[in-house]
């Protein structure tokens, strides 16, 4: 197994809508100085700072890592922001690995972070959202995030013969897995039928089959294997890493169902690894829709038969595959540049039996994987993380 | 709380798109069509499928059939197939009924030059 990254600390805040008065730079400092706490490592010990934040939209911040250096007492450090629509949180962990793969650095800190609940209306964000695929075609005709993962979904279940039921199925058992997380912004024990009945937003989308927008902050420290803290020495290492694209645009696509970019991300990153996907112990997945996490389950090669899967309890918590133990983006909430941090952190913390109680499985977990994207699925990012001692 | 307000009033230079953009605001579907395989797209693709990044436009019929629908609360919208073009293209609908699925490209109803398809046949009365 290639050992590209130890992940020494990872910590993130609570997901919700904040009404404390508290802002993204406050997040951002709590979840950084838990993870740096974890790793054992002083401030000095950081030689780079990454920081994911999907939009000055939200922050009104431009160079936002600029600022939080300063905010986390890394002045000094080089920093850099990572963007890639929903995906940038993954991607800000990718750049962390290849600084430490190039040598530039010993430690590195990634920190996510987006206001993407309380500082704008939620009408404004959608608006902007729009935005956040081909602004030229799709956005400037009005369609929404939900219309364009409404459309995508519905070629995908088209093509492999799969109900609406599936929908309120996924919806209620990550908000139902994040009962058991107090850092969640939406744990719910939902009946079938107050999903099914919710609002439509966009056929087939209900608004409960929808990720909120939230705030927080995550946070985890990277170091080279050779220089992981003795206390650290069983922190869990990063194995692979990879990224792909497919067109912004569903028309494009040869499928508009098929996560193509996803599936080639989930290519590179097994091959680095050396593990297929039936060696996945447990997932964090892009579940920005309910859909998308069936979507997704099928392009990541972690389900043939998904309805079959998904009926059979094989993604519960207590399944042979569980799925978005956080809650997902549907139960744990969505502060934008913040998720991909937040999902890689909580396959750290699984790794090592550190997760939340109940949440945690008693099995042995070997390899597990944080998947995120951008756009619907236009920008892939996945991350295989494994066990120290795993071969 | 800081209440802060910031207006940001675009100019957005359409660049290579501009025959698009010019087409849509009088309701034409202005196509690219590659100099090299003859490939079609509409919304216009810059670099063809086949790698050729060179093109003339042409202008299409604007006839569209739609292949996949959703509706609900944020509008209606298509992802249709546009008469010559090779791809496809994310509408919105204008006043189509559930079993409509031809439509024509229009003159969107503001100066924003977006998809928009209304029916080919006028809808039922009855």
């Amino acid at each position: 197994m290639l050992q590209m990254a130890a992940v020494t600390g990872s910590a993130q805040t609570r997901f919700s809508r904040r009404t404390d008065g508290s802002s993204f730079r406050d997040w951002a400092g709590e979840a950084f100085e838990a993870a740096l706490a974890m790793s054992g490592l002083e401030h000095a010990d950081i030689d780079a700072l990454i920081v994911a934040s999907e939009s000055d939209f939200f922050t009104l911040q431009l160079n936002p890592a600029s600022i939080l250096a300063d905010d986390l007492g890394l002045i000094g450090a080089a920093t850099m922001r990572v963007e890639g629509g929903g995906a940038s949180g993954q991607l800000a962990v990718h750049a962390g690995v290849q600084a430490i793969a190039s040598g530039r650095a010993r430690h590195v800190a990634v920190v996510g972070v987006d206001p993407s609940a309380s500082q704008l209306p939620a009408a404004t964000v959608k608006l902007l959202y729009g935005y956040s695929f081909d602004a030229w075609t799709d956005g400037m005709t009005g369609a929404t995030a939900t219309v364009l993962y409404a459309l995508s979904y519905r070629a995908f279940a088209a093509r492999i013969g799969i109900g609406v039921a599936c929908l309120d199925q996924i919806a209620r058992q990550n908000r139902a897995n994040a009962m058991h997380n107090p850092n969640a912004h939406l744990p719910r024990q939902h009946k079938l039928a107050e999903i099914a009945e919710s609002p439509l937003i966009a056929a087939p989308y209900r608004r409960l089959h929808c990720s909120p927008l939230s705030d927080g902050a995550a946070a985890i420290i990277l170091s080279h294997p050779d220089a992981v803290p003795s206390a650290r020495s069983g922190a869990p290492r990063i194995s692979g890493i990879g990224a792909a694209s497919d067109h912004a645009q569903l028309g494009a696509r040869q499928d508009a169902g098929t996560f193509t970019a996803k599936r080639e991300a989930m290519q590179w990153a097994c091959q680095q690894a050396g593990v297929t996907p039936a060696d996945i112990d447990v997932a964090e997945v892009y579940d920005a829709y309910a859909g998308a996490q069936l979507q997704a389950l099928n392009a990541l090669g972690l389900s043939e038969t998904l309805a079959d899967d998904l009926e059979a309890g094989h993604f519960a918590a207590d399944g042979r595959l569980p799925i978005n133990l956080s809650g997902g983006l549907l139960g744990q909430g969505a502060p934008v540049g913040a998720i991909g941090v937040a999902q890689t952190a909580t396959c750290a913390l699984l790794l090592e039996g550190r997760y939340h109680p109940a949440l945690q499985p008693q099995r042995q977990l070997r390899h597990a994987l944080a998947d995120t994207h951008g756009g619907v699925c236009t920008t892939a990012a996945v991350t295989v993380l494994s066990q120290a001692g795993a071969s | 709380m800081i209440s802060y307000e910031l207006t940001l009033p675009y100019s957005l230079a359409p660049g290579w798109l501009a025959p698009y953009v010019e087409g849509l605001q009088k309701g034409r579907a202005m196509g690219r069509s590659c100099t090299k395989c003859g490939t079609v797209s509409f919304p216009p693709q810059r670099r063809c499928q086949c790698g050729n990044p060179d093109a003339k436009w042409v202008r299409l019929s604007g006839k569209a059939s739609i292949e996949l629908r959703t509706d609900g609360s944020d509008g209606a919208f298509g992802l249709v197939q546009f008469e010559g073009a090779a791809n496809r293209a994310v509408t919105r609908l204008e006043g189509f009924s559930p079993d409509q699925s031809t439509g024509q490209l229009i003159v969107p109803p503001t100066d924003v030059p977006a998809l928009v398809l209304a029916p080919s046949k006028p809808r039922s009365t009855s």
